[in-house]
């Protein structure tokens, strides 16, 4: 006799004692065909919680039987429960576990069944019917024998129960009458896949035919003579499902299915519409609507055409395919789960393993009721996605791959007009067709329209006011507290651009955390360095730090392309770090316009098939934004500082000639007029009059995004590059200069060069990690570090920081709160644009840009 | 910020006992970081000049404020400037003259006049050079005023910011002082201590034999005392003699004008009530930009009113708003507002459904091409009973002369009569509304009333 063993879950043994039970098990470890610690024994739990196997209370006195039998069952009871939990545990974690007691009585066994059932894990009973005379011949040579009469009951029991067994919900009964004559197999869990040569999961077709080929091709799929697409690397395609229903071809979509899954070419999963067909074809009484009666009619028209025979045929090789497609595969790589593929929606619990209600969790996702339309209200399953293999889904079409939470959905609605998306393992590149027109006929509900038609409506309050949290990709949640959303609210409502067009704000920037170790600096490269050193970041790149103001360049291609994308025509907006308009509304027209011509010169936009251009620059000069405030503060003080000192200087040289004794606090006065005069001399070094567009300078340093795409996967060095680009098409824009540090001349050098230009005026650098997204062990890592020159900081600390009783307590600063400001508005930023470009509502975009208003509300040392 | 004292004649050296401070030694003295010097720079039979000045520690300076987070705290012209800062800080080196307290043997001094100058600054100051001579000469002074440079490689300002003052005349050393511990913080910008009723005593004190007769001594006891509740129990001290107000007079246009505004919202009020009053469904109202809550808390008394929702973003305007409301709220029949922190560019569900939604000289402090959305959610989303808006008519700023100019700041735009109706009817189109215009205030044949309004209406069953 065969006995197939599951990948995981329960193999109950059954039989009275000495049917050989411990004995099987024993030889199966033996034969390494079981782990000694996949079987679990009451005796074995017996003595682990009180040292005795078995206690026999017959033929004792009668008061002291009655106490033994009590101690004994005591025993019994304490080493279930702890053989019970290891057996959940181990069911939980996916685990093979032979339970070996004797599973007499029907409540012994449901606790079982019931553990299997609860933790989604097959459970199969190998019954073991041996004779009565074998039992007690085996009972006398125990070292300590149940007795007879105990056996014989046990027997007896055992009799009257068998016949119940074949009732009970096991995955598979076996009943052995000779343990000598059993093979076993084990078999690996049914789901789990290796990667092999790569992956490429293709979304909901729903009957796309052509558009599926032709991802195919794209894909690199090759069609053979026997009309069979393979891949040149031996990659194999997944349909996430629902390959029918709704489109046109369906019949042939699912043909094609059958023909490379029956040639282990190709792979699918169950789903809503795959899972109704096939009870359809299976006979069953289901309702087809929602495009599943097209798939009818296609039946009905092969019948027509090939005969009822072939008909029949036909789907019989589909409805087999239907009905196999799993709830999901777990995709490994040397035996650990990466990648996960799933129809609707999973919970992590849930994966590897297979139930009635996994398949429907996986077939619907998690559903909560249904809204007035008796369209079914979608919960969001992925925001508790936690481990760390990636999700791949698709049933709810959204404009555009969604990545959240390490999750990815891939259905971009090919049957309504939208995309048919694939998505390749483990490049993690997506690839897609375009619908050749709308399938679904049904204007009124097609998911795709309404989405955008809802795109742009102005947020729900309600999801921000009371405080809430954001889930970043770049890292995780972030929380932002009532106190604080309330003013960005305020601010939104009265001083910034519309909430539609203030799609990201940039995130503030920190020095060092250690200021210079050098004496006569506050700040310096060899700590921002450092820093990334110490978090393993060795390529580095250092900008030249603008003095301007910050500002987001939002440059539509037309004003048609503004109105697609922000839902009013316009060229274009450039706001400052807090989302106010840069410039006055006549000047902003006149640097658009200029800005405008230049790309369509540059055929920018052609170039790089985009609608717009979204940039993070500086805009100089200084005074452009910041008059009022050089007026009054930094001219002013100046003034003041050499008025004061020249006069006490002179005072103090006269008196110097009669008093010898103030010749000191001159020496100190005439030291105190050289830091006012470079304080008054560096600011001045930023500022200059403008008195037409021509005369200002835009340097942008980051391209943030494209219509179709983000940039934040591209290193600052090809960020440089476009600024280089930019730099080549409109005079307003300038170059940055920048250097990399890649080893220890190249360091000394960018600390060379920073020491010169700031000597001359300038304000500083910037040192970022290659990469625009660095991460040391999954953790964010500051994504720019500024290092600002010792004269540059006489406008920021006063003109006499550098004094050394001022620099010794002013080294004192603490930059942590700085630091952690800086990442999460960075994760933010970064959020806001991705969510934006990949069209989805501005409410998901918004919640990223009032995050940042409301963490800036919170306020940090300016000077930092 | 420093002080030089100078004086030519007779017995100046007397000077140096009323002040207690030995020429042959340097005064040098350490308050929280800070030095307070004070050094001759002349000294004989018939000249002395003496100066005394701070070298403030910045750092300390800018310790423990609650402007800490703002960068103009950091670089300011505290440290350099002559303010009561700078008073508190020589206060007790020159406490000897002021107190008029010198060794026994010089008391008779204390009285005697001399021919004094004293230099002081840099002066950060409001007042123009007149109102700053203003201060000085009616006491005697000869005022000179000179200012610091103010080159710049870029236009940011024509003349510097920092001033330099000397004054010279025939006084004692106590009262010259005294003066400038009255008039200095008077001058400067702003002070850095908490004022509290002290400072009243210690002006009475300063003041005695000079304030009392200045002709700017209100203008001296305003600046002086800054915070209006200090100022305000001045009235009922001692100092105050009743009568001779030298006051300002207010300006009557100004005055004429403001009474006006006040007539014009009241007349608004009156309006929307008027249009209320009439209407059977008024159960709940919405007061859309409800600021500070005027015209919400006038909506309290009307009958049938059950539910009044106050709705403003400015936090600010919020709690003022909710003080109004607490005043009332005693008064029998009146039905407390309920403010709602929210935005007209947000969707929010609680504005749905209601009878009354109310846009009183609200939309003009919108851009004009963000209000179409807000519109749309107001008739599609929030289906109110009725829409009342309210604007200015730009036509009838001829009759204020305001020569193309807006009647707020923050106004974005201002309409015509033409234009507002086209951009209602334009706006309202796709929803089932009836529209009626009105006008409020004073009418003007050619140009209309002052405000205008447009009442929307949804029609019966859609």
């Amino acid at each position: 006799m065969r006995i197939t063993l599951p990948h995981a879950g329960i193999v109950l043994l059954i039989g009275p004692s000495n049917s050989g039970k411990s004995h099987l098990v024993k030889h199966l470890i033996s034969e390494n065909i079981l782990s000694a610690s996949e079987a679990v024994s009451s005796d074995t739990y017996r003595v682990l919680v009180s040292d005795t196997e078995f206690i026999n209370w017959r033929g004792k006195p009668q008061e002291e039987a009655d106490s033994i039998y009590d101690t004994y069952q005591a025993i019994s009871r304490e080493a279930f429960a702890i053989l019970d939990a290891t057996v959940e545990a181990r069911c939980r974690l996916n685990k093979l576990t032979f339970v070996d007691a004797t599973h007499l009585r029907p409540d012994d066994r449901k606790r079982y069944l019931d553990i299997a059932r609860i933790n989604h894990v097959p459970i199969i009973a190998v019954v073991l019917d041996i004779p009565l005379e074998t039992l007690l011949q085996r009972d006398d040579q125990r070292d300590s024998p149940r007795g007879k009469r105990r056996i014989k009951q046990q027997y007896q029991l055992f009799t009257k129960e068998k016949r119940l067994l074949k009732k009970e919900h096991f995955l598979a009964t076996y009943f052995v009458k000779n343990t000598a004559e059993l093979a076993f197999e084990r078999r690996s869990n049914p789901i789990e896949r290796d990667i092999q040569h790569g992956i490429d999961i293709i979304g909901d077709i729903h009957g796309c035919y052509d558009e599926m080929i032709q991802l195919l091709e794209n894909l690199g799929y090759v069609k053979n003579d026997e009309q069979l697409y393979l891949h040149p690397a031996g990659r194999k395609f997944v349909s996430i499902g629902d390959c029918m229903s709704r489109g046109s071809r369906s019949l042939d979509t699912m043909l094609f299915f059958t023909r490379h899954i029956n040639n282990g070419l190709a792979y699918m999963i169950d789903s809503n519409h795959g899972w109704k067909i096939a009870r359809w074809l299976d006979g069953k009484n289901v309702v087809l609507n929602h495009g599943d009666e097209k798939v009818a009619e296609e039946f009905s028209e092969y019948e027509r055409k090939h005969g009822a025979g072939a008909a029949a045929a036909l789907k019989q090789d589909i409805k087999t395919v239907l009905l196999k497609a799993p709830s999901h595969y777990v995709f490994t790589r040397n035996g650990t789960a990466v990648l996960v593929c799933v129809h609707a929606g999973i919970k992590d619990k849930y994966i590897g393993k297979q139930s009635k209600r996994i398949s429907d969790f996986c077939r619907y996702g998690d559903t909560d009721g249904f809204d007035e339309q008796g369209k079914p209200i979608r919960k969001d399953w992925f925001l508790h996605h936690q481990t760390k293999a990636c999700i791949v889904w698709g049933h709810d079409p959204k404009p555009q791959p969604l990545l959240i939470n390490n999750t990815v959905n891939i259905d971009q609605g090919v049957v309504f007009g939208g995309k048919l998306t694939a998505f390749r393992y483990p490049e993690k590149e997506f690839v897609a067709v375009d619908a050749a027109m709308d399938y679904s006929g049904d204007a009124d509900s097609n998911p795709l329209k309404e989405l955008e038609s809802k795109r742009l409506d102005p947020p729900n309050i309600a999801k921000f006011i009371n405080g809430y949290t954001v889930l970043t990709e770049a890292a995780g949640d972030i929380h932002i507290p009532q106190d604080a959303v309330k003013s960005a609210v305020d601010t939104m409502s009265h001083y910034t651009i519309p909430v539609e067009n203030l799609i990201y704000l940039p995130p503030t920037m920190s020095p060092a955390p250690s200021p210079s170790s050098l004496e006569g600096y506050l700040e310096h490269p060899a700590e921002a360095i450092a820093y990334y050193r110490s978090h393993g970041v060795q390529r580095l790149i250092a900008e030249k730090k603008h003095m301007g103001s910050r500002a987001i360049l939002f440059l539509f291609k037309d004003r048609a392309a503004g109105k697609k994308h922000v839902g009013f025509e316009t060229e274009g907006v450039i706001y400052t770090r807090t989302g106010r308009r840069f410039f006055p509304a006549s000047m902003e027209a006149a640097v658009l316009r200029k800005i405008n011509q230049a790309l369509h010169a540059g055929r920018y936009f052609e170039k790089y098939k985009t609608e717009f251009v979204l940039l993070d620059a500086e805009i100089m000069p200084w005074n452009l934004k910041a008059s009022e405030l050089i007026r009054h503060q930094y001219a002013h003080v100046s003034e003041t500082a050499i008025l004061d000192r020249q006069l006490l200087e002179q005072k103090l040289a006269e008196a110097v000639k009669s008093n010898g004794k103030v010749a000191e606090w001159r020496k100190e006065y005439r030291h105190k007029l050289d830091n006012a005069a470079a304080f008054q001399a560096i600011f001045q070094k930023y500022c200059w009059d403008v008195d037409d567009p021509d005369q200002i300078e835009i340097a942008p340093f980051h391209v943030l995004a494209h219509s179709e795409e983000t940039f934040f996967d591209r290193s600052h060095l090809w960020h440089m590059e476009r600024n280089r680009e930019l730099a080549g098409y409109s005079p307003l824009f300038v170059e940055t200069a920048f250097k990399v540090i890649d080893d220890a001349a190249s360091e000394a050098a960018v600390i060379q060069w920073w020491e010169e230009i700031t000597a001359e005026g300038h304000e500083g650098i910037v040192i970022k990690p290659e990469a625009f997204i660095a991460k040391e062990k999954n953790k964010l890592l500051q994504p720019a570090i500024k290092v600002r020159g010792r004269n540059y900081l006489r406008i920021i600390y006063g003109m006499d920081y550098l004094e050394p009783e001022n620099l010794r307590r002013l080294k004192k600063r603490n930059t942590g709160k700085k630091q952690r400001l800086a990442l999460k508005e960075f994760a933010l930023g970064i959020e806001g644009i991705r969510r934006f470009v990949n069209r989805e509502s501005i409410d998901r975009v918004h919640e990223c840009v009032l995050g940042t208003l409301a963490l800036e509300s919170d306020p940090a040392d300016p000077r930092l | 910020m420093q002080l030089t004292i100078k004086a030519n004649g007779k017995n100046v050296r007397v000077l140096s006992y009323l002040l207690a401070k030995n020429p042959d030694n340097l005064y040098e003295r350490q308050h929280k970081g800070h030095f307070i010097r004070f050094f001759y720079s002349k000294f004989s039979d018939q000249e002395l000049e003496a100066v005394i000045f701070v070298t403030p520690d910045p750092l300390e300076l800018v310790k423990n404020s609650a402007a800490a987070y703002d960068i103009t705290h950091y670089i300011n012209d505290r440290e350099f400037v002559v303010s009561s800062i700078f008073c508190s800080l020589v206060r007790s080196a020159l406490g000897t003259a002021l107190n008029g307290q010198p060794k026994e043997d010089y008391r008779e001094w204390v009285d005697q006049p001399f021919s004094l100058e004293f230099q002081f600054g840099p002066v950060a100051s409001t007042l123009s050079d007149q109102q700053l001579r203003d201060l000085f000469e009616p006491l005697g002074y000869e005022t000179t005023i000179a200012a610091g440079e103010a080159n710049y490689s870029f236009s940011v300002k024509a003349k510097s910011s920092a001033r330099f003052l000397s004054i010279k005349g025939e006084t004692t050393l106590q009262t010259g002082l005294r003066q400038l511990f009255v008039l200095i913080p008077v001058m400067d910008n702003y002070k850095h201590y908490f004022i509290d009723e002290k400072e009243i005593e210690k002006l009475e004190r300063y003041g005695q034999g000079w304030l009392e007769t200045h002709p700017q001594k209100q203008f001296i006891l305003r600046h002086a005392l800054r915070f209006k509740e200090i100022y305000n129990k001045l009235e009922y001290g001692s100092f105050l003699h009743p009568g001779a107000s030298s006051e300002p007079k207010t300006d009557v246009a100004a005055g004429q004008k403001a009474e006006k505004k006040v007539r014009l919202n009241e007349q608004r009020y009156q309006k929307i009530i008027d249009i209320i009053n009439q209407e059977n469904a008024k159960e709940t109202i919405v007061d859309l930009g409800s600021g500070e809550g005027k015209l919400a808390v006038q909506l309290g008394c009307v009958n049938g009113v059950k539910e009044i929702l106050a709705v403003e973003p400015s936090e600010y305007a919020s709690l003022q708003a909710l003080e109004r409301f607490q005043k009332r709220e005693q008064k029998p029949g009146f039905l407390v507002p309920t403010p709602v922190f929210s935005s007209l560019f947000y969707y929010d569900e609680r504005l749905a459904n209601k009878d009354i939604m109310i846009l009183c000289e609200v939309i003009e402090h919108i851009d004009e091409y963000r209000l179409p959305k807000i519109i749309e959610m107001i008739f599609k989303d929030y289906r109110p009973k009725m829409l009342i808006i309210t604007t200015p008519n730009k036509e009838y700023n001829d009759v204020y002369d305001l020569r193309g100019h807006f009647r707020h700041d923050d106004h974005r735009f201002e309409w015509t009569r033409a234009e507002f109706r086209r951009w209602c009817e334009q706006n309202s189109g796709d929803y089932p509304y009836e529209l009626t215009f009105d006008g409020i205030g004073e009418e003007h044949e050619a140009y209309g009333c002052p405000t205008q309004l447009c009442k929307f209406v949804r029609k019966e069953g859609e």
